[in-house]
Parts: C-alpha cells; structure tokens; sequence
C-alpha cells in the first residue's frame, strides 16, 4: 500500500510534465516508464478499477462520461433532487408551466361559442377575448326633468307648455267631497301623479263644513265660491265702518243681514241666526269674534308644492 | 363586501345621514321618477305641511320617504279646529299630505337636480366595480 502511494505520488509528479523523468527509487521508475501512457488514463477513467481521484482533481483534461449533467454543490442538494422537491422537472411539472403560460389567451372554440351566445351585439372578426367588453352607455337619464317633455298630446303635455311658457295656471284644490278652492300660480314642475311645484301661489279657498251641514250644503263651486268671498269682503268692509261709527242705526244693520241671509240659508240656519246674534251684540259696541262657519280665506305663497291626490283640475288663466 | 365598506365611509363623510339617499334601489327610482325627490331636497328645513284633514304642522323635516312619508321634529301642529299643540316627533303618512310649503330661499329645479345627482352618483358607486344587487348581465359558463 505505501508502495503504491509512493509510485502514485511519483506518478502524480511525473504527469504533469508528461516526461518520463529519473525516479529517485529504482522500483517505481521503470514501473512508470513503461505504464505512463496507458496508467493515465486508466487512472482518469471513472469507471475503471484503478482510478486515482487525486489525479483526476489535479489533472487539466479528465475525461467526463456525461459533460453537461446536473451539478450540485453538494450531496445534500444532490439528495433534495433527487427526492423530488419544488421545481424538479417531473413531467407532470412539466406540463403544468406549459399549461399555465397558455392561460392568458382564451381558446378560439369558447369565443366562438361565447359570441354566439351574445344578444345585440354585433360578431366581429379579429377580436381577441370578445367576452368583455365595456357596456355601451346607451341608457339616457330617465328622470322627473327629463320625463316632464314627454308628454306631448296628452294634458300633461299642456301642463308641460304651462310650465315651458310660464303661463298662470288655477289649480282646483279638492276637499274628499267637491271643491275646496282655488291655488292660482306658474308650475315649475310636475310628474304624472299631477303633484305640482308652484310659485307665487294666490290661494282661495273655504274652511270645509262641520257637521250636519255638510249633508245639507249645496256643493261648492268657483262661482260660489268668489262671490262668497265678495261678500265676505263686503261684510268685513261694513263691520269695519261699524267699528269706526259706534252707534249706527239698526235699521242699517238689519239690511246687511238681510242681504247676507239669502245666501246664509245655503248653509245652516245657525250661523245666520248667530250673525244676527253677533250684530245685535256689535250694536252694543261689544265685538264677539264671530264665528262663522265656512269662511273663505285667501292667503299667498311663495313657494308651494301639491299632492296630485287633491287636485281636481287645472285651468289656463286666459290673459 | 368592499362596496359595503365603501358606503359606510361615504356614510361618515356626510356631515348630516339623513341627507343620504334611500337604499333600496325601489324607492330611489320611485323617489328619482316624482316629485318627491323635491321634498327629499328639503332635508333639515323648517317648513310647514297642510294636511288633507285641514290641520297643519309646521316643524323641521327629518326625512321623507318615496311615498311621501314625511317624519318632522319639533313640530307645532295646529289641528283643523286651531287647537295648537307642540311635539318632539310627528310622523304623517303620505296620503294625508295636501300641501307642503317650500320655504322661499329654495330653488326648486336646482333642489331636484341636486337630489338626482346624488341619486346618479349613489348608483355608478356601487354599480361600477363592485358588488350590483340585480346584475344586467346575463351569466356566461
């Protein structure tokens, strides 16, 4: 063994300079003289019995049984490998990073499948993933403003020329049963349920009945309704001349209730008779408020808007 | 779940939530198609409603709804015999409504148009990218 080691280590040195050089021991330098050709390369040779690893190390040209195999840079990672750990090409491996590269584009077949399917929308060629697309925005707003116009040819499409050419409209309020009143202004706005924006709304209109006379009143009309309000007016008027002239005569007095009474029987006696009742105590300079039942009241408002449930009609005021 | 997330952030930057839109897409197009989305506008006014029962309340407006539900607090309620009497709360059902006044330093075409803006935008916030309750759409395999 120690031979050996000697004649390999003389060996070693004589290799390099390919020379067959004087040995110092005797044995070993005929030995090499005559094996160094063919002990080289047995000695390089993995596969061969006397194969000097040492030599191999330090040899510039070893012959290698497979050149471009895997290296690893040590046995440990030789082992991993070898168990089968992430990225060892396996065919199964393999094939998924093939599969997963062609994800992206969508296959032919399912466009052509997929665009079939499709309502409205016109099948071009050349497109790569048809399935989206951004949605076509050719909803316009539909809203109350927008939906005001299009009414034409029907009594809203009236009401929307009221509206366009700010013409003053009266507005016929109801009351569950008949009229209420007047609201006389310019629409700003409106929608099919006939709910009205006013302004500059001049309201006329009569607190409803109470009672049993609501059985028994005539029904309320706009005519009625105006020269009611007259001769309230008119009433108020004189009561308030009353008020200026203490003491005036009682005959005058009995005119006044004279004349309101025929229009007084269309309501409940009552009021009349409490009328009569108020005036006498007026003569005595003590001022009862009177309570008179469905007084006709005007009032202005700016800004108003109207539940279309409580009207009964519109009319254009003709100027 | 983000567009959940989104509404509650736009619900704490707006200062006042009862000015948020309705949020059942019902109402909003009921609200958006009338004139209610006129006394939506009035969030937080102080106004007065005629009733049809000839009593009257006059009081702030909370929040009304898109049928006219109207929800008022501090409210001086004056009944049709002129009894006057005052409450923290009143709710009036729509149909019961007559009148309600418009108070005069509002603009009433710029009050709905601001009422419908927010309507729009509530509406391509959550259609947009996130989470839309009917999807339009019909669903490819």
């Amino acid at each position: 063994m120690e031979e050996g080691e000697r004649e390999s280590e003389n060996g070693r040195c004589s290799a390099p300079s390919q020379t067959s050089d004087p040995q110092t021991t005797p044995e070993t330098s005929s030995q090499n003289r005559e094996t160094d050709g063919d002990d080289i390369e047995t000695k390089l040779d993995i596969s061969s019995d006397k194969f000097d690893p040492l030599l191999a190390l330090y040899s510039p040209q070893v012959p290698l049984p497979y050149p471009s195999i895997k290296c690893f840079n040590n046995i440990a990672e030789y082992e991993s490998f070898m168990k089968g750990g992430r990225g060892r090409a396996k065919p199964e491996n393999v094939e998924k990073r093939l599969r997963k590269a062609q994800k992206g584009k969508a296959d032919p077949e399912r466009i052509e499948r997929l665009k079939k399917l499709m309502v409205n929308n016109p099948v071009e060629e050349g497109e790569g993933s048809g399935v989206k697309r951004p949605p076509p925005q050719r909803k316009a707003a539909k809203n109350v403003l927008t939906r005001m116009p299009l009414h034409t040819g029907s009594p809203l499409g009236q009401l929307n020329r009221c509206v366009q050419e700010e013409i003053r409209v009266k507005v016929h309020i109801r009351t569950f049963k008949g009229l209420r009143g007047v609201c006389s202004g310019f629409v700003v706005a409106f929608d099919k349920f006939w709910n009205l924006a006013m302004v500059d709304v001049d309201e006329t209109y009569r607190e409803p009945l109470l009672g049993q006379a609501l059985y028994h009143e005539k029904a309320l009309t706009v005519i009625r309704l105006f020269e009611k309000l007259k001769v309230q007016e008119t009433v108020a008027l004189s009561a308030t001349e009353r008020k200026s002239d203490l003491h005036s005569s009682s005959s005058h007095l009995r005119d006044q209730t004279r004349r309101t009474d025929p229009k007084h029987t269309q309501e409940r006696s009552e009021p009349s008779e409490k009328d009569e009742t108020t005036l006498k105590v007026t003569q005595k300079s003590e001022t009862k408020p009177k309570v008179e039942y469905g007084r006709v009241h005007t009032r202005h408002v700016n800004q108003l808007f109207i539940r279309g449930e409580n009207v009964l009609l519109v009319n254009m005021q003709q100027d | 779940m983000t567009s959940l997330s989104s509404e509650t952030k736009r619900g704490a930057r707006n200062q006042d939530v009862n000015m948020d839109v309705s949020h059942s897409i019902r109402e909003r197009t009921i609200a958006e198609n009338s004139l209610v989305i006129l006394l939506q506008g009035l969030h937080g006014q102080v106004t007065t409603v005629d009733l049809r029962d000839e009593s009257t309340a006059r009081g702030r407006i909370i929040n009304v709804d898109a049928f006219m539900n109207i929800r008022l607090e501090k409210v001086l309620y004056r009944d049709r015999r002129g009894r006057v009497s005052s409450m923290d709360d009143l709710f009036i059902t729509g149909r019961n409504v007559r009148y309600v006044h418009i108070p005069d330093h509002m603009n009433i075409i710029e009050t709905i148009e601001t009422q419908l803006a927010k309507i729009h935008r509530v509406r391509n916030f959550g259609a947009s990218g996130g989470r839309k309750e009917y999807s339009k759409k019909k669903i490819f395999l």
